[in-house]
């Protein structure tokens, strides 16, 4: 009877500490992110594009401002975009990307992406880039990147 | 008695011809190009430039084949990974008649992209993949000639982007201009179009 009891009280101080972590983890995470991307590539090939969906479940809008990684020399956050002629132009996002409170930005070929410059490596398919995305309310978010054909 | 077997009879005829009608009326059905379909009057302009072999090649040394220009660089992370990836794929659905294509990529930032980098690089994608490099004036000259438009920015120091025309041109197995892909055309549309053309 005894025993019982002595076990019962642990199990639930685990329990409730347990609930209180997840708690607030919950409630001060307002940034995340799915689905993060990017395409096999080879050594030579000096930059590559990370792609993702970010959402934010706070109640006011945030802003990616910058990304770091130890696979790139540099990262940028870019935008391609097709001009009326028919030219795909790419550039550095200036300000960052807005997320607007409850919604989400789509950061996906031909569009919005993270651009990973002076690759150090091979990017091999199944391999996982360690990627830290800098928001300007939410603070850094850290993430991997899934290596994939598309 | 008679009229039930009759009908069976003829229940059954319809269904061995609609079995059999079916892929004779799928052939004689026309081809409905994903491509932009270009009726050229004169032969797609010739022009000579090095392999990333090294070899001098004309697009003349070709004729016979289905040869596809495109105009990138290697260091564009978005765009042109994008679409040699998918011509890739569409190279591994057409299966053997993916011997009689040549997919060609003209690099449009000739100070960047040596011969060994283009090979490299494109050797990633598919080893058939042929990559050619050239003087900035002859890249320029023959982008002109195929109405391809690029210009470096030169705010990125040595991370310069080059922005570029970002369709693909199929030239027939004649030497014709026959289709012109936009940018994020899906290999499945590609290989429909190439199997129809190499039919």
């Amino acid at each position: 009877m005894h025993t019982k009891k002595f076990l019962i009280l642990p199990v639930l101080l685990i329990a409730l500490l347990l609930a209180a972590c997840q708690g607030s983890a919950a409630g001060g995470k307002t940034i995340t992110v799915e689905g993060a991307w990017g395409r096999p590539s080879p050594k030579v090939a000096e930059a590559g594009a990370f792609y993702m969906v970010i959402r934010n479940t706070g109640k006011e809008a945030d802003r990616l401002v910058s990304a770091e990684s130890p696979a790139c020399g540099m990262t940028e956050l870019h935008e391609s975009v097709m001009n009326a002629q028919g030219v795909m132009e790419m550039r550095p996002v200036a300000g960052g990307i807005e997320v607007p409170a409850g919604g989400q930005v789509e950061l996906k070929v031909g569009g919005l992406h993270v651009m990973c410059m002076q690759k150090k490596a091979e990017f091999q398919p199944g391999a996982r880039i360690p990627l830290t995305l800098h928001f300007e309310k939410a603070g850094d978010v850290a993430l991997e990147i899934e290596i994939r054909q598309q | 008695m008679k009229t039930r077997r009759l009908l069976i009879a003829a229940l059954l005829l319809v269904l061995v011809l609609m079995a059999g009608g079916w892929p004779v009326a799928n052939r004689w059905r026309p081809h409905t190009f994903h491509g932009m379909v270009i009726q050229s009057p004169q032969p797609a302009p010739d022009f000579t430039l090095t392999t990333h072999q090294g070899q001098r090649l004309s697009l003349s040394d070709l004729r016979g084949r289905l040869v596809v220009l495109y105009f990138g660089y290697t260091f564009c992370p978005d765009v042109c990974p994008t679409t040699l990836s998918e011509w890739a794929r569409a190279m591994r659905l057409l299966g053997p008649k993916a011997d009689r294509v040549q997919v060609i990529m003209i690099t449009v930032d000739p100070a960047r992209d040596t011969a060994e980098k283009l090979g490299a690089y494109l050797a990633h994608f598919d080893p058939r993949f042929i990559g050619l490099v050239g003087t900035e004036d002859e890249i320029a000259r023959i982008a002109t000639l195929y109405g391809i438009y690029y210009q470096k920015h030169e705010d990125g120091g040595e991370n310069y982007l080059v922005d570029h025309t970002a369709t693909q041109t199929a030239i027939d197995q004649e030497g014709y201009i026959k289709l012109v892909f936009p940018f994020g055309t899906k290999a499945e549309d590609i290989a429909d179009d190439l199997a129809y053309m190499l039919r």
